[in-house]
């Protein structure tokens, strides 16, 4: 099996990450592109709300 | 890796205005709209026995059986017999597809490698959009699928794994000493949830990593449906029960991104190897509460997932799960490129989850998720207790390509794959080639129109010239064996010729 790594790793880690010196805030980027802006923008604010199902395994 | 095992993944489905609708009529229309190679309502229910247990006895009702009768009799009012409401296809991949209730549910074949499982997991993707397009085209009220665990309203459904091992391995000595890894590994197997919670019930918004973590009261139990249980005690091994046990694994999210679900198969069934090769119990990491574990680590605001171990010790979920990828390494070490890169990948997640979770986003659903609607958030000024977010975290799990958030940040090359040159387009549905899925797929290739039942474990043809012949699958698991049935099944004519087979016979 090939190695399962098919992006080039960062460097360093992120800024703010690690160093077991307690919780931190998430890190959090913003999406960059408009497509999947658009498309997150369409998702009907209620869908959930009226999305009702019945109870599986 | 030898232990073979495969994914059963329900559905949920709606409209785009759902009022009114009725889930099981949908499910039952979505599933018999599947127009792909397959022969229909030839399942054998008569092989089954939910109420056996593992652990040496039989019940003799399951708390869900109430439920059961419950839902027997409102589909008693449909105009359909029960194999109608089943409406189960049992696929030329090898694969079952079927109305669960009120659920689709797409049951991979046995697969004996991570590779064929992403490429039968994603047949079965695929097979419900095209069900989804042809049950009722033009509508402009189209059927929705989501690929998710909840309704946000304490209704959830499973994606459950089935591993197949050998019977020598105990059942305390499974099921107790695969406990602590089971509640660990939503870290990278979590698909992520804007909400908490419980049965029946939403409990209040905020972020967790899994989706299924709120709905477990029990360690082990022989129900699925009410107390759900981590692991099922079912006693079924589709398989010949004096070697073989089958795992049957409740709890687990359904996974969008392959390479949440090759670390989640993948650990689990190195974890499981390491068992049946004779890992003491000594060695094993114990949780002083999983159940409360569970909830916690889904619930952790930090991520830093700290929990309670056996002897009043504070430990993480990051190191039970290097303590049980040390166990693997000791007591299944790596045999093939597809261990070495297994393990690799499932120290390297751990390592980032611990440096920064964040960084994960590449691999995991829950992080990609929370990055995602995390940021359009920020960007939107959205509230942290906005039900929109739910309506977000359900269009995450939509599987239409067009529509659905993960398929977006696929598209756009956000997530690694561990297979990077397996074509997206996948093979169609083709059986794995490994396994005694390849001699039931096959028969219902070549003999569809003749085939009266098909099981798990053996298949039933009319013969040509009058009488039945039964392929029995229940010890086929031998590499050779497959490959010499699927020589004589090529050359085949009829279902008589497939005599020769030493596990062909008339009834």
């Amino acid at each position: 099996m090939p190695d399962p790594i098919q992006k080039p790793r960062p460097a360093s880690p992120a800024p703010g990450g690690g160093g077991g010196d307690g919780p931190k805030e998430p890190k959090v980027e913003k999406p960059n592109t408009d497509d999947l802006l658009k498309r997150m923008r369409k998702v009907d604010p209620d869908q959930a709300r009226r999305y009702r199902q019945r109870t599986g395994e | 890796m030898d232990i073979q095992f495969g994914l059963e993944t329900e559905i949920g489905i709606t409209r785009d205005r759902p009022e009114g609708i009725d889930v099981v009529a949908e499910s039952i229309a979505l599933v018999r709209s599947a127009t792909a190679p397959g022969v229909r309502s030839c399942w054998d229910y008569r092989r089954e026995d939910p109420h056996r247990d593992a652990r040496g006895f039989r019940v003799d009702a399951l708390r869900q059986d109430t439920d059961e009768a419950n839902y027997f009799a409102q589909d008693a009012s449909r105009p359909m017999s029960f194999a109608e409401i089943k409406s189960d296809l049992v696929l030329r991949n090898g694969a079952r597809f079927y109305n669960d209730h009120a659920h689709p549910e797409y049951c991979t074949p046995e697969c004996s490698t991570l590779r064929e499982l992403f490429r039968q997991d994603a047949s079965g993707d695929r097979l419900l959009m095209e069900c989804a397009a042809a049950v009722d085209p033009g509508s402009d009220n189209p059927v929705r699928l989501y690929k998710n665990n909840t309704d946000f309203l304490g209704h959830s459904y499973g994606c459950h794994e089935n591993y197949l091992l050998p019977r020598s391995l105990g059942w305390s000595a499974l099921a107790g000493g695969i406990q602590a890894f089971l509640v660990t590994r939503q870290i990278y197997a979590g698909a992520g949830k804007y909400g908490w919670e419980d049965e029946d019930r939403f409990l209040h918004p905020g972020f967790q990593v899994a989706q299924r973590s709120d709905f477990f009261t029990e360690l082990q139990s022989v129900d699925t449906m009410q107390r759900r249980p981590l692991v099922n005690t079912r006693d079924e091994p589709h398989a010949d029960p004096a070697r073989f046990r089958r795992f049957h694994v409740i709890i687990g999210d359904a996974n969008l991104s392959p390479f949440a679900t090759y670390l989640k198969v993948g650990a689990t069934a190195l974890v499981l190897r390491a068992l049946a090769s004779g890992a003491p119990a000594g060695k094993i990491p114990r949780l002083s509460d999983p159940l409360g574990a569970l909830r916690s680590i889904s619930r952790d605001p930090a991520w830093k997932w700290e929990i309670g171990a056996a002897a009043s010790r504070r430990t993480t979920a990051i190191e039970v799960q290097r303590a049980y990828r040390e166990l693997a390494l000791e007591y299944a070490p790596p045999q093939t490129d597809e261990d070495q890169g297994l393990f690799a990948a499932w120290s390297e997640i751990l390592d980032d989850l611990e440096r920064e979770p964040g960084s994960t986003s590449d691999r995991l659903d829950w992080t990609a998720k929370h990055r995602l609607i995390e940021g359009f958030r920020e960007s939107e000024g959205i509230e942290a207790d906005d039900p929109w977010l739910r309506s977000l975290d359900l269009a995450y799990h939509e599987l239409d390509r067009e529509r659905g958030l993960f398929y977006g940040l696929w598209e756009k090359g956000s997530f690694r794959t561990p297979f990077p040159d397996e074509p997206e387009a996948g093979p169609g549905l083709r059986p794995p080639e490994t396994t005694r899925a390849a001699l039931r797929g096959g028969c219902i290739e070549k003999f569809g129109p003749l085939v009266k039942s098909a099981q798990w474990d053996g298949v039933v043809l009319q013969a040509s010239g009058g009488g039945r012949i039964e392929l029995d699958l229940n010890a086929v698991f031998d590499l050779g064996q497959v490959q010499a049935g699927l020589g004589v099944l090529a050359a085949a004519h009829a279902p008589e010729d497939l005599l020769s087979l030493p596990f062909a016979k008339r009834i």
